[in-house]
């Protein structure tokens, strides 16, 4: 089944996601393309995304739901409108565009020294792409220059609203926060007691675009995500772990460091949306799991109580090295486990732990639980077609969402 | 905005243009704050932003620019904005207007908009300007909207519009349609069959995922394994390696038997590379038996039997892991 998702992701409570911004086109995806239903949830989280949302942690729902778009082959029945009348019904139905002559002079003219007089008229504005202009800009100011940056984290320390996010966002995507020095002076900023938990939360999401994060900063954060009195930004210091986490990965190097704190958040954090983004951050990785990793996931799926971190423990296990063990594991977990949405979660990932291989461990789990028969049956007809790769046989399901599962989640 | 605001900017301007050089300009004093009200766009005032910031050393105003006229292209007169994209000439305005008409298309604002940039595509005389008009159309539905304009692009005479076609084809695929759209697939094979580029036909094929290919384009992507361009038939062993279930078993038939007589390295190595996606640990049989083929090839077929044998059931991780394994070698 083809549906159309916006490019932000569905939320789940604690996303924090603003709405898509006007203009941000489409895409066509796989429902739940990503993998599983807890993907779909956690959505794209880790990616880079819109740097305000990175820098606010609170929680935002949008409804993501959207009708089709302009993609997706024939229009509909009745005359096409001729192009004069569309293009005036167009310009009837879209807001008008805000201009700003000047921004020329401004872009020309603007200094550090000069940014938060300059840009104040234009933040007033509340136009989008102003504002996203603003945190490029702020960034090219800064550039490469670690004192200039360090300016712009005093700044942070005491601004408002829209002009917060701007200077974090144009500080988180600046050369100069890649320098230890500028690093280490946002965490403190994070760490800082004295500053209220909302802007410390921006603080450590802007350490979010970091390309390594040092062993101290990685355990004080971790440290801190696990305080009860860290909230949001214990969230968000997760979610820098994770994103940071996310980018090792994909540059070919070491995750091991931050995986690890990850699953001490994970196990002992006492919020559970803490707890839950810790247990997801693997998701966006995958890595391979060795026999201590594999045994730390492993009591997360035994023990936590949330199911949707329990789902989660069973889609980071499917990576696990040790595939007899995993498997084992998983029949031994269906039989316990009192919710249909787990027990989804560990029959199909079962597959995604040994593939065809998976077979007889999946049918025996639907005979303990016969509803999950025509899913087997499905899973076998779709290997015995050819298919190896499990992402393939993923999007083949005729239904990925046969129990309602992801639906817990809109 | 007023007239005498817009009399007052052509001065700033041109006190800008008279500034001394930087070296001397250090004791002036810092520019003043400029009147930043917003106001209706319009074409000409975009049009003018445009010509003028497009030349900026400044990314983020270029980006800002950018974005400001295809989000305001909704709500523009549609008879200027045509008007002024007939009108224009040159290429980096052309592309500016010609991805303003393609946002009122994509976002049914006025659906046939595309049609004039995908003619001045094919037909302008300025080989530039085709380049250009095709890289506004990049990310977009346009190949659904545009019938053969891509295969007739593929034939083009210059090769910036070739290649400029190539890669919209590869990022819509990618980006727009995330490889899970059939016939968007088959328009991208199609055009690389009809290319009698062969860096181009490569180019396309090298990165298309074929998860969603037909089976017609099948068949022609099997035929492009006998090019006379070795770059063309490492791309199409590639691209082979993920096409259907339905279309894998002739797929591996004709890369294993392509194998032994294939002399060139890096064709060699591409199919060794579509036999391990098309059978994952199931191919490590296959692989065994191309290892005495030829010795050189061992330590490649090696590795991919290593990473198969891992029993990762998904193709990016073990592309992955292969990466990982040959980072360490």
């Amino acid at each position: 089944m083809v549906i159309w998702i916006p490019m932000v992701p569905s939320t789940p409570t604690q996303t924090p996601v603003s709405g898509p911004s006007r203009g941000r086109g489409f895409r066509w995806v796989l429902a739940g393309a990503g993998l599983a239903a807890v993907v779909a949830a956690v959505g794209l989280l880790w990616r880079g995304g819109d740097d305000a949302q990175a820098l606010s942690a609170s929680a935002a729902p949008v409804n993501a739901t959207r009708s089709a778009g302009s993609h997706g082959g024939g229009g509909g029945g009745g005359p096409a409108p001729s192009g004069v009348e569309e293009a005036e019904a167009a310009e009837r139905r879209f807001s008008d565009q805000t201009c700003f002559p000047e921004l020329a002079r401004f872009n020309d003219g603007v200094t550090l020294e000069t940014f938060r007089d300059w840009a104040a008229p234009l933040l007033a504005s509340k136009d989008p792409l102003v504002r996203d202009y603003l945190m490029s800009k702020l960034s090219e100011l800064i550039g490469d220059d670690a004192g200039k940056a360090g300016q712009v984290v005093a700044w942070a320390r005491d601004a408002q609203g829209a002009e917060f996010k701007v200077l974090l966002s144009g500080l988180r995507g600046s050369d100069a926060v890649q320098k230890p020095q500028v690093a280490a002076r946002l965490l403190e900023a994070g760490m800082d007691k004295g500053l209220p938990i909302e802007r410390r939360a921006g603080m450590l999401s802007a350490l979010d675009t970091q390309k390594h994060l040092t062993p101290d900063a990685m355990d004080r954060m971790a440290e801190f995500a696990r305080d009860p009195a860290s909230t949001e930004a214990g969230w968000a210091a997760t979610r820098t772990l994770g994103r940071v986490m996310a980018r090792e990965s994909e540059n070919l190097g070491d995750a091991s460091p931050y995986l690890d704190r990850l699953i001490t958040i994970a196990t002992d954090a006492p919020d559970e949306q803490i707890r839950h983004l810790a247990q997801t951050a693997p998701l966006h990785n995958s890595p391979v799991l060795d026999a201590k990793t594999t045994d730390r996931f492993a009591r997360i799926l035994q023990s936590e109580g949330n199911e949707d971190g329990r789902d989660a423990a069973a889609q980071v296990l499917a990576m696990s090295s040790d595939k007899e063990q995993t498997l084992k594991l998983f029949a031994d977990s269906f039989n316990r486990e009192q919710s249909v949405c787990v027990r989804w979660a560990l029959f199909r990932f079962s597959a995604r732990v040994a593939g065809r291989d998976a077979l007889p461990v999946m049918a025996n789990m639907a005979t303990v639980d016969p509803r999950f028969q025509p899913l087997y049956r499905t899973f076998e007809t779709l290997y015995a077609s050819g298919n190896v790769d499990f992402i393939r046989i993923w999007n083949e399901l005729p239904d990925q969402n046969p129990f309602g599962c992801m639906d817990r989640h809109q | 905005m007023p007239r005498f605001l817009q009399g007052l900017r052509a001065l700033g301007g041109l006190a800008l243009m008279l500034a001394p050089p930087a070296a001397l300009a250090q004791s002036t004093p810092p520019a003043a704050k400029p009147a930043l009200e917003g106001e209706s766009c319009s074409v000409r005032g975009l049009m003018d932003q445009l010509r003028q910031g497009l030349g900026s050393s400044s990314k983020a105003y270029r980006e800002y620019l950018n974005a400001v006229l295809r989000e305001a292209a909704v709500s523009l007169p549609s008879g200027e904005l045509h008007a002024a994209f007939d009108r224009e000439t040159d290429p980096a305005m052309v592309e500016q207007l010609a991805a303003a008409l393609v946002a009122r298309s994509e976002r049914e604002a006025e659906k046939d908009a595309i049609q004039a940039v995908a003619r001045r595509a094919l037909e302008d005389r300025d080989p530039s300007v085709r380049a250009a008009t095709v890289r506004a159309m990049r990310r977009t539905g346009a190949l659904e909207k545009t019938g053969d304009m891509y295969e007739r692009l593929m034939r083009d005479g210059s090769p910036e519009v070739r290649m400029e076609a190539a890669q919209n084809l590869i990022e819509d695929n990618q980006y727009v349609y995330s490889g899970h759209h059939g016939p968007a697939t088959d328009t991208a094979v199609n055009a690389a069959v009809a290319s009698t580029d062969p860096k181009v036909t490569a180019k396309l094929l090298e990165s298309l995922d074929t998860r969603k290919l037909g089976p017609e384009a099948g068949q022609k992507l099997l035929g492009m394994l006998g090019h006379e361009s070795a770059d063309v038939r490492r791309s199409a062993a590639l691209a082979l390696g993920g096409v259907p279930a339905a279309q894998m078993a002739p797929a591996r038939e004709a890369l294993v038997g392509m194998y032994r007589g294939e002399r060139d390295a890096g064709v060699r190595k591409a199919l060794v590379q579509g036999i391990a996606e098309l059978g994952f640990a199931d191919a490590v049989p296959e692989l065994r038996k191309l290892r005495s083929v030829d010795p050189s090839m061992a330590p490649e077929i090696d590795a991919w039997i290593r990473v198969l044998q891992s029993g990762v059931q998904e193709w990016g991780l073990l592309l992955r892991e292969k990466q990982r394994l040959q980072q360490v070698r």
